[in-house]
């Protein structure tokens, strides 16, 4: 008999695994429900903020007056159905119970075992206990709770509901975090003004409470006066009327300031510290939504003189700068920037290595630095071009071992072209106008597309005088889209394909309409 | 042959050893000139000859026994400040002096050129405009490396029309550079004054000795075709 259970269950795990529907479902849910950076994701926050300020709405009116039974039921049924259901769908998606069926088998398999059904049981409700004890699930099931009528009492429950709300808003669990953080410190404060609290509190009744003063009663009054006075609100409802409790008065006012202040200035002072990071996650959630990223490390000069180039190409980039000084620059410059060190694997796992990221450029001004985050990026990514800067020829030989695609090196550049202008100023001129790109005269490419005008041509046929272009030379395409060879001023019986790269001196303008033309 | 000028290298950095190492192989003599405190890094095979003075110095240039009129100074300081100094210096002591400076910001280029330099070489410009292109532009960046980077084949240079040569007269589009392997960018007409012509443009130019051409070829196609403008 429990032979045959575990073989059905074990049968139904793996048929779980298997299926390709059941997965998709449940990825698609786990999306919907947790996944910031999920598209639809906002639009079913959005939804489940109206159910819930609808509910609370419900609650505040039913003081005064009466509702309708119809929005009574709707505030029954409706609403109650929504939040059990996504309360059962995220302990769902929460984890797979089959692939915990699947693993226990497996190691019962392998030491020869036989699969306990209870400890197996056991295990699974382990699992999913992990997600019911969790702050956000017992906010969640607090929430349902006051659709129970019977108990009056259960109805203030409803503003659980609003807590529910900050799940939805991510804004909002920044401030969570910041309290979080600091934890230790608001504790401590805590503590000490418990303590100022509870000493004022029975000084204050010691010395008034014996009908002295006819506003306090008992020992709650003596420590409510404390709490009102030592945080400043001072209500005066209760206040002391011998001069002992006068003198009490002043002491704890006292601490009261300075406490209230060291709280605020620890609040402040975390929001401060998180700030980077509520920005960092803004930036990634951006560029999240674009599909070839192009990531500058380092923001010095030359980073900045890139970024502007490929601004004015329409590349899709981000900046990630070690210091912070040089991220708030760029971030101050208008571009999507993040503090974080490139040389470690989180900032471009966050940025999601495996997907978006085409390009990485290590231009910071220390070739080590540049060699560690180019080996920092490919060994995350094979796939990922990158090229880095570098001024020193050995360790240019170390990077082209590490597969770096491109180093660039710029004295070289640099010193290549000085030596140009001895014995050839104006060659020089013509190089540096056309390298800069400071006049309108450029170098540009344009692809050859399928069944344009220049398709299946020879080269003696087109015109390039009247397109006022100087054609340089030709990329041929290869089979897997690689450039070939360059071919230098081909002969004027040379066909032309598509796919073919012509390389062209001219105006933009005269460029751009041969862009157009294709 | 163009008869190579003598060229003075202020500063002995990264830039300054390949500015040396390029220079040095077209053919020039490099004398090389550093602060009296500037640390050199010699590579071991290398045998430079450094010159040490004391910049801020005029008598000590002065001892250096220039020939203003027929030297390129190339100033390359690791300081932006002190390589500033140096055009000024250079600029008020030889007013002639041909002195091509290295900049690494739009910030300094403008004060270099406003001391005078005649060219500045900005470090991260063709840099950044390099990186750009690889990704961009791919086919770009491969035919610029060949022609400007690599020293292979292909080069860039400029050629100026000597007097009584068969282009003496003749109009532009009537000579086919092309057939000859050669491709014209650019040329500098003397009539039209000093300014640089692309050849982009439809104008069609009239050619005389002394004008320059710019142009892209073989090596092989340029020797060719000096030869046929000795002829």
């Amino acid at each position: 008999m429990e032979k045959t259970t575990t073989h059905k269950l074990l049968s139904f795990a793996y048929f779980l695994e298997s299926s390709k529907r059941y997965n998709k479902i449940k990825t698609f849910v786990y999306n919907l429900l947790e996944n910031d950076e999920y598209l639809y994701k906002k639009y079913f926050d959005m939804f489940m903020i109206f159910v819930i300020l609808s509910s609370v709405t419900l609650l505040v009116m039913d003081v005064k007056q009466h509702i309708p039974a119809w929005l009574d039921d709707f505030d029954l049924y409706f609403v109650t159905t929504i939040f059990i259901a996504e309360y059962l769908l995220r302990m769902w998606v929460f984890s797979d119970i089959h692939k915990i069926i699947i693993d226990a088998y497996e190691e019962s398999s392998y030491f020869d075992k036989k699969m306990n059904l209870f400890s197996l049981l056991w295990m699974i409700i382990k699992d999913k206990w992990a997600y019911v004890s969790s702050i956000s699930a017992i906010i969640d099931i607090i929430a349902i709770l006051p659709s129970y009528r019977s108990l009056r009492v259960l109805r203030v429950f409803v503003l659980f509901r609003a807590f529910k709300m900050l799940r939805y808003t991510k804004s909002l669990t920044g401030f969570l975090y910041v309290l979080k953080n600091k934890k230790f410190e608001l504790m401590t404060l805590l503590t000490l003004s418990t303590f100022f609290i509870f000493i004022a509190g029975i000084m204050l009744y010691v010395f008034e409470g014996d009908n002295e003063n006819p506003n306090i009663h008992n020992l709650f009054d003596a420590f409510y006066w404390a709490l009102i006075t030592i945080s400043t609100v001072g209500y005066g409802d209760i206040s002391p009327v011998t001069p002992e409790g006068r003198v009490v008065t002043m002491l704890i006012i006292i601490t009261g300031i300075g406490l209230i202040s060291f709280v605020t200035s620890i609040i402040v002072s975390s929001f401060n510290e998180r700030l980077g990071v509520l920005r960092e996650d803004r930036v990634v959630q951006a560029v999240g939504k674009k599909k070839k990223l192009t990531v500058v490390c380092g923001y010095g000069l030359l980073g900045r003189l890139v970024v502007r180039g490929l601004q004015k190409e329409g590349v899709e980039f981000v900046i990630v700068d070690k210091s912070e000084e040089m991220a708030e620059m760029a971030y101050n410059d208008g571009h999507h920037a993040i503090c974080a060190d490139a040389s470690r694997g989180e900032i471009f796992k966050k940025l999601d290595i495996d997907k978006r990221i085409s390009h990485v450029l290590c231009l910071t001004s220390d070739d080590i630095q540049n060699a560690f985050i180019a080996v920092n990026v490919k060994s995350l990514n094979e796939n990922v071009d990158v090229s880095a800067r570098c001024s020193d020829n050995e360790i240019a030989k170390k990077m082209e071992f590490a597969h770096v695609d491109h180093i660039i090196m710029p004295e070289e550049i640099a010193g290549m072209m000085g030596a140009v202008y001895a014995g050839e100023p104006v060659a020089f001129e013509v190089l540096l106008s056309i390298i800069e790109e400071k006049e309108k005269t450029q170098i540009n490419e344009v692809t050859i597309t399928e069944e344009s005008f220049l398709d299946n041509v020879p080269l003696g046929e087109v015109d390039f005088e009247k397109l006022r272009l100087i054609l340089l030379g030709v990329f041929k395409q290869s089979e897997n889209s690689k450039l070939e060879e360059f071919i230098f001023n081909p002969s004027s019986d040379f066909i032309l394909n598509a796919g073919d790269k012509l390389v062209c001196i001219g105006y933009s303008t005269a460029i751009a309409n041969l862009k157009r033309k294709m | 042959m163009k008869i190579l000028q003598d060229i003075v290298l202020f500063g002995y950095g990264t830039f300054g050893r390949q500015l040396y190492k390029n220079l040095t192989a077209i053919g020039y003599k490099v004398r090389i000139i550093t602060g009296l405190e500037d640390y050199v890094e010699l590579e071991s095979d290398s045998d430079v000859d450094i010159t040490r003075i004391n910049i801020k110095r005029n008598d000590d240039i002065f001892s250096l026994n220039l020939n203003a009129e027929e030297t390129i100074f190339y100033c390359a300081m690791n300081q932006t400040a002190t390589n500033l100094f140096l055009v000024l210096t250079l600029k008020s002591l030889y007013p002639n002096a041909d002195v091509v400076a290295i900049s690494n910001s739009n910030e300094t280029t403008r004060k270099l050129k406003y001391a005078g330099a005649s060219s500045v070489i900005d470090l991260y410009e063709a840099t950044s405009r390099r990186i750009v292109n690889v990704l961009t532009k791919p086919a770009v960046s491969k035919a610029l490396d060949e022609i400007v980077y690599n020293q292979n084949d292909l080069q860039m240079l400029e050629i100026e029309i000597p007097q009584n040569t068969f282009l003496e007269g003749k109009y532009v589009n009537e000579i086919n550079f092309r057939q000859m392997g050669l491709i014209l960018i650019a040329i500098i007409d003397k009539e039209l004054g000093y300014e640089l012509i692309f050849t982009d443009h439809r104008i069609n130019h009239k050619l005389d000795s002394g004008d320059i051409l710019v142009i892209v070829a073989k090596k092989g196609d340029i020797e060719s075709f000096k030869e046929r403008l000795v002829e």
